[in-house]
């Protein structure tokens, strides 16, 4: 959903809610896309930016109008307008931050009581950092509530289309469908060390076929 | 002069918060209630352990309004409060309104009821 001083567009086009805590990277994210940064719009009544972002299918155009806060978060969960009608979502933790993960079924929950049954995200931000505390195989939740779940790092663009190729194929009930052109990203600010995080992306699947911890979705030690 | 005092403790209450939020302590007591975005915290140390616990460091309160009253035969006030408070980091400043109840404890002012909320849709 676009706002009210916003261009629409003629092809296939959602509102995706970015949910998480602040200082994730929720907005470093979103940035990275050039054209999307370029056209966005901030609507202060509702305290919002909406970024368009546009990626190239085999399909033809699909656009997401990315909701971001303003840093609402910081000061207590978020109101329902920022939330309704949302086709979509994205929650954002920082795999350097363990609370920021503790906080998750809580954005969950806030997300799901609003939107039911839309496709969700879960992506965990900054994996270029050395010194992670949140492991790949510690990363649970997703199993439990069947979210997709991916590593991300917003300032080296690595999986940046991911996310949103997951919730393309979602919502287009496709799939097949692929990204058949990549949009203009920032640059990369930092390089991810990719011999390490395939290590993770191994114990990843691993812990995959392993069975969940019986315990409670809000502990996390 | 209410409307003085109300002004002077709103510049106190701001200018500590936005230099030295874990000295807004004493302006709190045992009895005080915070409701902080719908989340009802009391007593003084409970209440700044919220405020100093906000997830941003620096912030900037700037003050639009100031409305008060005088409140109760103890010699009380209520003051209501609205601005803008831009977060170290963030683009854009977020509206708020805060309401405070001052009790006088022999010419000196405490906190009794504090009302913080983001003004949006």
């Amino acid at each position: 959903m676009a706002l009210p001083n916003q261009q629409t567009v003629d092809y296939p086009s959602f509102k995706l809610v970015i949910v998480g805590d602040g200082g994730t990277g929720k907005t470093t994210f979103v940035k990275r896309h050039l054209t999307g940064e370029f056209e966005k719009k901030y609507e202060p009544t509702i305290g919002v930016e909406v970024h368009p972002l546009d990626f190239f299918t085999n399909c033809g155009k699909i656009r997401f109008y990315c909701w971001d806060t303003a840093g609402q978060e910081k000061f207590g969960g978020l109101r329902d307008g920022y939330y309704i009608h949302g086709q979509c979502a994205i929650i954002m933790f920082d795999v350097t931050a363990r609370l920021t993960y503790k906080n998750v079924p809580t954005w969950h929950r806030d997300l799901c009581r609003v939107c039911e049954n839309i496709p969700i995200v879960l992506c965990g931000n900054k994996v270029d950092v050395k010194n992670r505390q949140v492991k790949a195989k510690q990363v649970t939740f997703h199993r439990k509530k069947n979210l997709q779940y991916y590593e991300i790092s917003a300032k080296s663009n690595y999986n940046f289309e991911k996310p949103f190729l997951y919730l393309a194929r979602k919502l287009a009930g496709d799939a097949n469908l692929h990204f058949v052109e990549s949009p203009a990203l920032a640059p990369p600010e930092v390089q991810i060390d990719l011999a390490a995080q395939q290590q993770h992306e191994a114990e990843l699947a691993a812990a995959a076929s392993q069975p969940l911890p019986d315990d409670d979705d809000d502990t996390f030690e | 002069d209410p409307d003085a005092v109300a002004k002077a403790f709103v510049e106190h209450y701001y200018s500590t918060f936005d230099a030295n939020r874990p000295g807004l302590v004493s302006l709190y007591q045992e009895g005080s209630m915070l409701t902080f975005e719908g989340q009802k915290i009391q007593g003084s140390q409970n209440i700044v352990a919220k405020l100093t616990g906000l997830p941003f460091q620096q912030c900037k309160h700037n003050i639009t309004t100031v409305d008060c009253q005088p409140s109760g035969p103890a010699g009380g006030m209520l003051v209501f409060v609205s601005g803008n408070l831009q977060l170290a980091g963030e683009q854009h400043a977020l509206k708020f309104s805060q309401m405070f109840h001052l009790i006088s404890n022999q010419g000196n002012y405490y906190v009794f009821n504090d009302i913080f909320r983001l003004n949006y849709a």
